[in-house]
C-alpha cells in the first residue's frame, strides 16, 4: 500500500491523535478486506482450470469410443463455429466500418445501443426463433437463402454504382437502405413462398446452416463492437490528412483506417469466434444434435456445450461418461479462451500502438 | 469516373450490411411481439364440414398446402383432440356465432354448439368448474381485448398446468426473479472490492486480477455451468450434507442443484460485467475530487469509501443492471446446477426461514427451451415458448435500457463537474 509521498506527521494532543489512530486502522481494516475479496474472486476464477483438471487426475484413461465421440462432438462445434463466423464476421465488421467512419452522429448514438440491445437478447430466444420459425421456412428455401446470400449485396452494390453520386446525406445511408434491403428479402420470399425448393433438400430440418445463421446473428453484436472500437480508436488527423491528399471517404477507408486498424479487425473475428464456439443454447435447440462429423452444411451436428447441457445433470460422478464430459468442458475451455486471450493481446498492442501514435511528439 | 462510382458502390454495401442488421433486428422483435401475444387473443371457433358428411368443431391451430390442422375437443385428455384434416376432404368451413368455448380447469378446451339454449357446461375431472366459457366468434372487438388482457393476467399471475404446457408462469417468474436477487447479493460486495482494488493499487497483483477478469470473461456459460456441478453441488453440497444434513441421506439437501448454487454460478459468470462497470465509473471521477480529499486530510480509504464509491454509485447500479440482464438469460448452466421443469414448491414461501437456498426452481428461459423441446405437445409448447420468450426478453430490455440511460446521465454528470 504506496502511501502519500510526503507524509506530514501532525504534533497531535491526546485525543486527536488516538482519532487519527482509528481511523488509520480503519482504513487499513478497510484495505485488507478489499484484498482478501479480490483473493478470493481470483481463487474462485483459478478454481475452474483447476477443478477440471483435478478431477481427471490422476488419468485413469478412457474408452476408445469415448475418444471417438469426443472427435465428432469438437468437429460439431467446429463447424457449427465456422458457419456463425462467416455470418457474424462479415456483417458485423461492415456494419462497424459504416458506424465508424461514415455514420451521422445521431444515427450512431442509435446504432450503437441498438446493437446493445441485440446483444442483450437471452440466447434461449434466438433458439427458439431458430428452432420454430426459421428451420420450418429454410427445411423448404435453401436455395431461396443462397441467392439472398448473393442477392442482397449485389443489389447494393449496383444501387450504389447507379445512384451514389445523387445521395448527399452518406451519413443516414442505412435508413434509405433498409427499404430496399426488407423489399429484396421480401421478393426472395414471396418468389418462394408455396413452393419447395427442389435444388436442394436438407438431410433435417436442423441443420448446420440454420445454426450457422442463428448463432452468426447472435455474434454480430460482439464483432461489431470491437472492430467500431478499434476503427474508431484509429486518431482523426489521419483520415484528416488521406482527406486533404484528396482521398474520397472511401479510399480513406480502404487505405488508412482499415490498414491502421486492421488487427483489431482481426481480434474482432477472434473473439466472435471464441462466442460462437462456447455458446451452447442455440446449438441445443437449432442443430437437432445429432452427432455426425465432417463439414456437411445441411446436416444435424452435436456441439460440445450441447452435450455437456444434455449429458452431464445425469452422468455419475467419477463414472467414465463423467470423465469424458469433464474432458469436453475442458476442451471448449482451452479452445475459447485460446481464442479470446489471443484477441485480448492483439487488441492491446493495437490500442497501445495507437495511443502512441496519437500522443502529441 | 468509374472509379467514384465503384467508391459509392462500396459505400453503399457497408451501409447496407447497418441495414441489413436493423432489419433483422426489428424482424426479431416484430416477430416475437406477433407470436409472444398470439396465444392470448381469443382464435375464432370453426365449424368444418367434410366430405363424408361428418362435422367437425374446434380451432384452426396450424397447416401446409396439403393439410389443417384443428384443435377438436380435448374430451378425454390434454392434447388429445389435434386432427389433421386433408384440404380436399373439407366441404365447408365457417365460423358458427353460437359456438363455445370451453377452457376447463386443468387447461383442456372444449367447444360446443349452443344453438339458441344454454350450453351445458362440461365439468374437468374433479368437477372444478370451467376457467373460461366464451362464445368467441360472437365477441366484439372490445370484448376481444377484454379476454386478451385477462389471459396475460393469469398468465402472469397462476401456477402452470398439464406438466407446464398450460396455465401460468408465476413459479417460473419468481424463481427468475429470486436466483437474480440473490446472484445480485453475491455478486455486488465481491465485484465493488475488486474493482476498487484495480483503481487504487498498483503492481504485479492487478495485473493478475485484471487478466483474470478478462479472460474469465471470455469463458462459456456452459462451463460454469460444469464449475457449479462439479465443485459446489458435488463438491461443497455433499460435504455440507454429510456434515448437517446426515439425517436425510442418501436424499440430497445442498447436494443436489439448487437455487443457492445456481446463484453463485451465475455470480461468477457476472462478475466481470460489474468489475468492469465499476471500474469505468472509478476511472472517470475527475481526479481533482480525489485530489481535494486527500488535501483537506481524509486518508485513503476514507476517500474511496466517502467520496469515490457514492459518486461512482450509478456504475455500481449499471453494472448490477447489466449483471442482472445478463443473468436472467443464462440459461445453459442453470440445466446443470438445479432448475427443473417443474418444482414442487417455490424457493420463497410463508415458512421459516422464508427463503429456500436449497430447492429446485423454475425459470423462465428454461421454460422456453422445455416448451418448445421437450414437450410432446409442439403446438400448444411452440406458442407457449413464445410467450415466456417474449415476457423474458421485455425484462431484459427494459434492464439494459435502463442501464444504457444510467451511464449516460453519468456521463453528463462528470462533465458538469469537470467543468
Amino acid at each position: 500500500m504506496p502511501g502519500n509521498p510526503v507524509t506530514y506527521e501532525p504534533q497531535l494532543s491526546g485525543g486527536l491523535a488516538s482519532a487519527l489512530r482509528v481511523r488509520r486502522r480503519r482504513g487499513r481494516a478497510m484495505a485488507w478486506l478489499v484484498g482478501a475479496a479480490t483473493a478470493s474472486v481470483l481463487t474462485a476464477l483459478l478454481a475452474i482450470p483447476l477443478f477440471l483438471l483435478a478431477s481427471l487426475l490422476p488419468w485413469q484413461g478412457l474408452p476408445a469410443q469415448a475418444w471417438a465421440h469426443l472427435g465428432v462432438l469438437l468437429e460439431g462445434t467446429l463447424r457449427a463455429g465456422l458457419y456463425a463466423v462467416l455470418v457474424a464476421v462479415p456483417l458485423g465488421i461492415a456494419t462497424a466500418m459504416f458506424t465508424a467512419h461514415f455514420c451521422a452522429a445521431p444515427l450512431r448514438a442509435w446504432i450503437k445501443p441498438a446493437l446493445e440491445i441485440l446483444d442483450a437478447v437471452p440466447t434461449v430466444v434466438l433458439g427458439l426463433v431458430a428452432f420454430a420459425t426459421v428451420a420450418p421456412w429454410l427445411k423448404a428455401h435453401v436455395a431461396t437463402l443462397l441467392a439472398l446470400i448473393v442477392a442482397i449485396p449485389a443489389v447494393l452494390l449496383a444501387a450504389g454504382f447507379l445512384f451514389g453520386a445523387r445521395v448527399r446525406a452518406e451519413g443516414w445511408l442505412p435508413l434509405w437502405l433498409l427499404p430496399l434491403v426488407v423489399a429484396t428479402i421480401a421478393v426472395a420470399a414471396a418468389v418462394a413462398a408455396g413452393r419447395h425448393d427442389a435444388a436442394i433438400v436438407p438431410a433435417s430440418p436442423w441443420n448446420a446452416l440454420l445454426v450457422g445463421l442463428a448463432l452468426g446473428f447472435a455474434a454480430v453484436p460482439l464483432v461489431f463492437s470491437v472492430a467500431e472500437d478499434a476503427l474508431f480508436l484509429v486518431p482523426r488527423e489521419q483520415t484528416q490528412a488521406a482527406f486533404a491528399l484528396g482521398a474520397t471517404r472511401w479510399q480513406a477507408l480502404v487505405s488508412v483506417l482499415l490498414p491502421a486498424a486492421g488487427s483489431g479487425l482481426v481480434a474482432a473475428a477472434l473473439l466472435g469466434a471464441s462466442r460462437c464456439l462456447g455458446e451452447t443454447m442455440i446449438v441445443l435447440m437449432a442443430s437437432g444434435n445429432t452427432p455426425l462429423g465432417g463439414l456437411a452444411p445441411l446436416e444435424g451436428l452435436r456441439s460440445l456445450g450441447a452435450e455437456l447441457a444434455l449429458g452431464l445433470p445425469d452422468a455419475e460422478p467419477g463414472g467414465a461418461a463423467y470423465r469424458t464430459l469433464l474432458l469436453a468442458a475442458l476442451a471448449l475451455l482451452v479452445l475459447t479462451v485460446l481464442l479470446s486471450s489471443l484477441a485480448g493481446a492483439v487488441r492491446e498492442r493495437l490500442r497501445r500502438r495507437l495511443h502512441a501514435e496519437a500522443a502529441p511528439t | 469516373m468509374t472509379r467514384r462510382r465503384l467508391d459509392f458502390a462500396g459505400t453503399w454495401l457497408v451501409a447496407g450490411a447497418a441495414s441489413l442488421c436493423l432489419a433483422a433486428l426489428l424482424g426479431l422483435f416484430a416477430l416475437l411481439v406477433a407470436c409472444g401475444f398470439a396465444p392470448f387473443w381469443p382464435a375464432p371457433v370453426e365449424e368444418l364440414r367434410l366430405r363424408d358428411g361428418s362435422v367437425l368443431l374446434g380451432e384452426v391451430v396450424g397447416g401446409d398446402a396439403e393439410a389443417l390442422v384443428l384443435r377438436a375437443g380435448e374430451t378425454d385428455r390434454i392434447g388429445a383432440g389435434y386432427r389433421r384434416v386433408p384440404l380436399d376432404a373439407v366441404a365447408a368451413r365457417s365460423r358458427p356465432a353460437d359456438a363455445v368455448l370451453f377452457v376447463l380447469a386443468d387447461g383442456r378446451r372444449l367447444f360446443a354448439r349452443a344453438a339458441g339454449a344454454e350450453p351445458a357446461v362440461p365439468a374437468a375431472a374433479d368437477g372444478a368448474p370451467p376457467r373460461e366459457v366464451l362464445a368467441v366468434n360472437a365477441l366484439g372487438p372490445f370484448e376481444r381485448l377484454g379476454v386478451f388482457a385477462r389471459r396475460i393476467g393469469r398468465f402472469l399471475a397462476t401456477p402452470p398446468l398439464a406438466s407446464n404446457l398450460d396455465g401460468g408462469v408465476l413459479p417460473a417468474l419468481i424463481g427468475t426473479v429470486v436466483l437474480v436477487l440473490l446472484m445480485s447479493v453475491i455478486v455486488t460486495p465481491f465485484g465493488v472490492a475488486t474493482a476498487v482494488y484495480l483503481h487504487e493499487r498498483t503492481g504485479p497483483g492487478v495485473r493478475a486480477v485484471r487478466t483474470a477478469i478478462n479472460t474469465l470473461a471470455g469463458v462459456p456459460a456452459i462451463v460454469y455451468g460444469v464449475l457449479g456441478l462439479g465443485l459446489f453441488v458435488h463438491g461443497i453440497g455433499a460435504g455440507v450434507d454429510r456434515l448437517f444434513h446426515a439425517e436425510r441421506l442418501p436424499l440430497p439437501t445442498f447436494g443436489g442443484g439448487g437455487l443457492l448454487w445456481a446463484a453463485l454460478t451465475l455470480a461468477l459468470l457476472t462478475l466481470p460485467v460489474v468489475v468492469v462497470s465499476v471500474e469505468e465509473g472509478l476511472a472517470r471521477i475527475p481526479a481533482s475530487l480525489r485530489a481535494g480529499s486527500l488535501a483537506l486530510g481524509a486518508t485513503r480509504e476514507e476517500t474511496t469509501w466517502r467520496l469515490l464509491l457514492p459518486a461512482a454509485r450509478p456504475a455500481v447500479l449499471t453494472g448490477l443492471v447489466l449483471a442482472v440482464a445478463r443473468a436472467a438469460g443464462a440459461v445453459a448452466p442453470l440445466m446443470l446446477v438445479g432448475v427443473v421443469k417443474l418444482a414442487p414448491a417455490l424457493p420463497v414461501d410463508a415458512a421459516y426461514p422464508y427463503l429456500h437456498p436449497s430447492r429446485q426452481f423454475m425459470h423462465l428461459g428454461f421454460t422456453i427451451y422445455d416448451a418448445a423441446l421437450a414437450s410432446h405437445d409442439t403446438i400448444r409448447g411452440v406458442p407457449r415458448a413464445y410467450a415466456c420468450a417474449l415476457l423474458l426478453v421485455g425484462i431484459v430490455v427494459v434492464l439494459n435500457l435502463s442501464a444504457i440511460l444510467l451511464r449516460n446521465r453519468l456521463r453528463e454528470r462528470y462533465r458538469a463537474l469537470e467543468t
